[in-house]
């Protein structure tokens, strides 16, 4: 019986770890996701010079998932959630936080990428894109180097932790 | 008036559903300025509502609408200071202007918007157009101030000739809409009844339009607004030569009048045009209009019909 609840003890607190430095190696993976749909949001913009609410629909077409569920979100939300296009891209950010690894600062990079969207010229435009672009490779920079130093340990800690504090009870 | 009451927020959007309630037929323009009461223009009146004040949240919220949240596109129309929505109803923009090297580049701040309500009005030619067919249609000049609806007439005089009348078979038009005022067009699209067998050259110069609209399109009648300036006039010149009739608007007040400015001068006296309408408005009679054949002579005068 104390061998079942020590293996099951066990069990979990390696799950855990794991899930952990899955986390750790899916923030780069989706920051990634999100400049490049940055860099496809700014080509629709220059060269198709699509609405917002159809280049959504292409970024969301090209994409995959989770950013593929923020654009898909956006597109369907929009002038329908709301008239204003901020409510309806803060939801959406939310919405797309909860199923995303990103981490604190990507979210206000592009929540305040968000205020800028549609309400200025090309150039500016791009510039703004541009922007939230460098931000989000110097995150992508720190999540890198976050899961070349912990990726690896996250994932033993849960079993020695599991392992410890079940020789501590035994 | 969806397309325009949808423009707004909804605070702004109730007041005014409220207020216009069953005065939409006669309402002309929405001016708005920041941080002032909003103007209502109807045909005889206009009204200050004081207790609606745009802020600059709302006016964020209108640019986004009429730019369908993308202001990136609007380039052009930032730099023309107007956009045509849909439903052809035109809306002026005024604020802070950037130029490059002393040329307008584009509006920045907008602060000053008029919504102008089109009302296009189906009916104005009917009485006219007889005058203008004598075994194919005559060329026609069409004289009138701003707002004594030249815009109006053209517009359907084109829509009679495309679609046929009585007996009178549909003609091939060619509009050269270098305004988007007659057939207001969004992306190429008029959204106005100009008629099933009118094509439209919009936004295009005058001059060149009627060119390329001979060369390409091959009208039999040509549809022009606002001619004025010696190019203009060469370009008509060019296209009597190649046997299309011509039906063209021109500022001003009276026929003595444009016999004295020079560049309009030539097509009065070269006998170039058949008929000409002259359209007035005033207080007392309303909207009239005059046709007077090639020799001047008054042939008609009447009040214009689908105008209350």
């Amino acid at each position: 019986m104390i061998w079942m609840g020590a293996i099951l003890f066990i069990t979990t607190t390696t799950w855990i770890g794991f899930e952990w430095s899955n986390r750790l190696a899916n923030r780069p993976k989706h920051i990634r996701q999100v400049k490049n749909a940055l860099q496809i949001l700014e080509a629709e913009m220059m060269y198709s010079h699509l609405p917002l609410q159809e280049a959504f629909y292409t970024i969301q077409k090209q994409t995959p998932f989770p950013i593929h569920a923020f654009f898909d979100r956006l597109y369907k939300n929009m002038n329908y959630e709301s008239k204003d296009f901020q409510v309806v891209w803060e939801k959406s950010l939310d919405a797309f936080m909860d199923i995303s690894c990103l981490g604190k600062n990507e979210q206000e990079i592009l929540r305040q990428f968000g205020q800028t969207l549609g309400k200025h010229d090309f150039l500016q435009q791009q510039k703004h894109i541009q922007l939230a672009a460098s931000h989000l490779e110097r995150e992508l920079e720190a999540a890198n180097e976050q899961y070349q130093r912990y990726g690896k340990m996250t994932k033993s800690l849960g079993i020695l932790c599991g392992v410890f504090v079940v020789l501590l009870l035994l | 008036m969806d397309e325009i009451s949808r423009l707004f927020p909804e605070r702004l959007q109730k007041e005014l559903n409220r207020i216009l309630a069953h005065r939409w037929d006669t309402l002309q323009e929405i001016r708005l300025r920041l941080q002032q009461p909003i103007e209502l223009i109807f045909n005889q009146t206009h009204e200050q509502l004081a207790h609606l004040v745009p802020d600059k949240h709302d006016f964020t919220h209108i640019i986004q609408q009429l730019s369908d949240y993308s202001l990136y596109r609007m380039e052009e129309e930032l730099r023309e200071g107007y956009m045509t929505i849909e439903g052809g109803h035109r809306v002026g923009l005024s604020g802070k202007v950037n130029t490059l090297h002393g040329s307008v580049k584009a509006i920045q701040y907008i602060t000053f918007l008029n919504i102008r309500i089109a009302k296009q009005k189906v009916g104005t030619a009917n009485k006219v157009i007889s005058y203008l067919y004598q075994q194919g249609y005559v060329n026609t000049l069409i004289i009138g101030a701003p707002q004594t609806g030249k815009t109006t007439l053209i517009r359907d005089i084109a829509r009679m000739i495309s679609s046929g009348w009585k007996h009178i078979p549909s003609n091939k038009v060619g509009i050269i809409d270098e305004r988007s005022e007659i057939a207001a067009s969004i992306k190429g699209i008029p959204q106005h009844d100009v008629g099933a067998r009118t094509d439209v050259m919009d936004a295009c110069p005058k001059a060149e339009g009627m060119m390329m609209m001979i060369r390409s399109m091959s009208p039999e009648v040509l549809i022009v607004d606002e001619i004025g300036g010696q190019k203009d006039v060469d370009a008509l010149m060019e296209a009597l030569h190649a046997g299309v009739a011509v039906v063209c608007t021109v500022h001003g007040h009276s026929l003595e009048e444009l016999k004295r400015r020079p560049g309009v001068q030539v097509l009065l006296e070269g006998r170039i045009f058949e008929r000409f309408i002259l359209l007035n408005r005033t207080a007392a009679s309303g909207y009239t209009y005059t046709i007077y054949d090639a020799n001047q002579r008054n042939l008609l005068t009447e009040k214009m019909g689908g105008y209350s």
